[in-house]
């Protein structure tokens, strides 16, 4: 057997398939859906900026104005948790082995003299590297658009807190659409019900069953206040119980090394029929 | 990896580096302490102690000048303490004073006291060291500041515009710290961080929330509260009110606590209204936020809100009883109570 054909280690062949990986998801049509997902809060921030700047309170909720460290709050909480985070997980996550699979193209990837297992844990790293190099820095410039110079120190602790609980819910719900992709014929579907409607759902039931969900462990690790905007806040509020921080971290660590651990069981054990 | 690819990861760790160096040289510098960037509270602050628990301020003349005001004058017509004050000390609540600053100084929470209060406006000090005189006050100088005092009651004439009420020993103290003896409280940056959160409102107030609940709530309930170091309230009045009142939590843990309390008040407050129209709007209006060690509770009561509680109140207020013609007034002799002294 000559050099090259021996079979790479685990974390060489991974690293080839996330330097391949990393530039088609970026230049992919995808990436101009994550603009205008990730840019939307950071127009609304320019916009905020420049609403403030003549003196009018960019919002008012109920006729109270918001002030800037609550409207970046707001967006860390309505937009990029609860919406942002999921839908990139979804649609990345979900796409990692679906679209190799869809596009005939796996073959390829699985004849090279690499394990079946890397070939997902490298794809799944240059998701995590392309989306959270895409919404952390609009994090960054968000808070920066938003909250006023002096008010930096104060609240810097929460934005280091905010871009980490960000990060880890990329890698959750990634890793979690990731053994979607690999196991479900219908992915992308499946992985938006459970995102906006399982998770949605089951945090406003009281009992366990929002244990169920990566959404429970994510929100109590915001530094933020819950907004209250709208019924199912409420509810959220009545039936809550926070878990700890360190609960949380936990639980989130199992689901993202157990996710992908099984999917890549999946992958490794899997005979994939391409249809003709 | 491609150009392009390096140049996208170059320019969005960049970014992430940029942003996060700021935010750590803002931290460590304590940016929010420099004056070119927060103001530095009222210039009467020069007169207050570092020590001070407690600091309030209302611009009284914004209060007196605002729409709201009006409104509750016609709810609550009266005025008659305030005509008696004026011809007793010459002072126009409505005209003369401008705007007050009151603290609460002294390391022991339970000591009490009255606060220090520093007014500012325009005072007739002749008329008002007559009737001090006339009162069995005596009149001294300390460190070149008239000083009127009467038992454990004290007034100084710090600078024109400018007079402190509180006990002798408080308005002494002021008196010195002015004079740079003692540090005032521009130098407590505890305090003054939260100050200059709240400083744009007409009313506001900062406090070390044991000097404000340690003495006053059971213990049985204060026990049970997360723990909570600072408090502070600003309202701005304008047509109406908007007030946010915020605590400072030990830490981020408590801070939670006590964000799952307020919810679960405000839900149980939700629930317990019900078709109140009036009142609905006021929750409505409730947002709990804040960040980190903060929470924060912001409400509005709108113009129209207090003209429908108004108009609700006028429709509810039942018809004053006629007294019957052989009814007994009051007694012309009867015993009246003593009246305090003016000052």
């Amino acid at each position: 057997m000559s050099r090259d054909a021996r079979p790479a280690s685990f974390m060489n062949g991974a690293w080839r398939v996330f330097e391949l990986s990393l530039g088609e998801m970026l230049w992919s049509r995808r990436t101009i859906f994550m603009a205008i997902v990730v840019g939307s809060p950071v127009i609304l921030a320019v916009i905020a900026r420049i609403v403030q700047a003549t003196g009018i309170a960019p919002l008012r909720v109920n006729g109270v104005r918001v002030d800037a460290a609550g409207m970046f709050g707001m967006m860390i909480w309505i937009l990029f948790l609860r919406f942002i985070v999921p839908v990139l997980g979804v649609f990345y996550g979900t796409a990692l082995v679906a679209d190799e699979v869809e596009d005939k193209t796996i073959t390829y990837l699985f004849t090279r003299p690499i394990r079946r297992s890397a070939i997902l844990v490298g794809k799944f790293i240059a998701y995590l590297v392309c989306t959270t190099l895409v919404v952390l820095p609009a994090v960054m410039l968000v808070y920066f658009l938003l909250v006023p110079f002096g008010e930096i120190g104060a609240s810097f602790t929460s934005l280091l807190t905010d871009l980490g609980l960000l990060a880890i819910g990329l890698a959750a719900y990634g890793g979690l659409f990731a053994l979607v992709g690999t196991v479900m014929k219908r992915p992308l579907v499946v992985g938006l019900v459970f995102a906006f409607g399982w998770e949605q759902l089951a945090l406003i039931v009281p009992g366990y069953l929002r244990r169920f969900t990566l959404a429970y462990y994510l929100q109590a690790l915001v530094p933020h206040a819950m907004p209250s905007d709208g019924v199912v806040s409420l509810l959220q509020s009545v039936f809550t119980d926070t878990p700890s921080a360190t609960t949380s971290l936990a639980s989130l660590a199992v689901a993202i090394a157990g996710s992908l651990m099984l999917a890549g069981r999946v992958v490794e054990r899997r005979e994939y029929v391409l249809d003709q | 990896m491609t150009k392009r690819t390096r140049l996208f990861l170059l320019v969005a760790a960049g970014i992430l580096t940029v942003g996060l160096g700021t935010g750590l040289l803002a931290s460590y510098m304590g940016v929010q302490n420099l004056t070119l960037i927060g103001g530095n509270g009222p210039a009467e602050f020069a007169y207050v102690p570092a020590d001070a628990r407690a600091v309030g301020y209302a611009n009284v003349r914004a209060v007196m000048d605002s729409e709201l005001r009006r409104k509750l004058t016609d709810l609550h017509p009266g005025g008659d303490h305030a005509r008696s004050f004026q011809e007793q000390t010459g002072i126009d609540v409505e005209n003369d004073i401008d705007y007050v600053i009151a603290a609460v100084s002294g390391s022991d929470p339970a000591s009490g006291g009255p606060p220090l209060v520093l007014a500012r406006g325009r005072f007739d000090l002749v008329r008002l060291e007559g009737l001090a005189r006339q009162e069995g006050g005596t009149v001294e100088e300390y460190k070149a500041i008239r000083l009127i005092t009467h038992g454990d009651f004290g007034v100084g004439f710090m600078e024109p515009g400018l007079v402190a009420i509180g006990t002798p020993a408080a308005v002494r103290r002021a008196v010195d710290t002015k004079s740079g003896s003692a540090t005032s409280i521009s130098g407590n940056d505890e305090l003054m961080r939260l100050v200059r959160d709240v400083d744009d409102g007409t009313v506001w107030g900062v406090a070390r929330f044991d000097s404000l609940a340690g003495a006053r709530l059971p213990l049985e309930l204060s026990s049970k509260l997360p723990a909570i170091n600072w408090f502070s309230i600003k309202g701005l009045i304008n047509g109406g009110v908007e007030a946010q009142i915020s605590a400072e939590a030990r830490d981020d843990v408590a801070a939670q606590d006590l964000r799952e309390v307020i919810r679960g008040f405000m839900a149980l407050a939700r629930m317990q209204i019900g078709q109140n129209v009036e009142l609905a709007d006021l929750m409505n209006s409730l947002q709990l936020g804040g960040q980190g060690k903060t929470v924060s509770l912001s409400f509005s009561v709108p113009s129209a809100m207090i003209d429908a509680l108004g108009a609700l109140r006028a429709h509810r207020r039942p018809e004053a009883p006629q007294p019957a013609p052989d009814a007994p007034g009051p007694s012309p002799e009867a015993p009246q109570r003593p009246a305090p002294p003016a000052l």
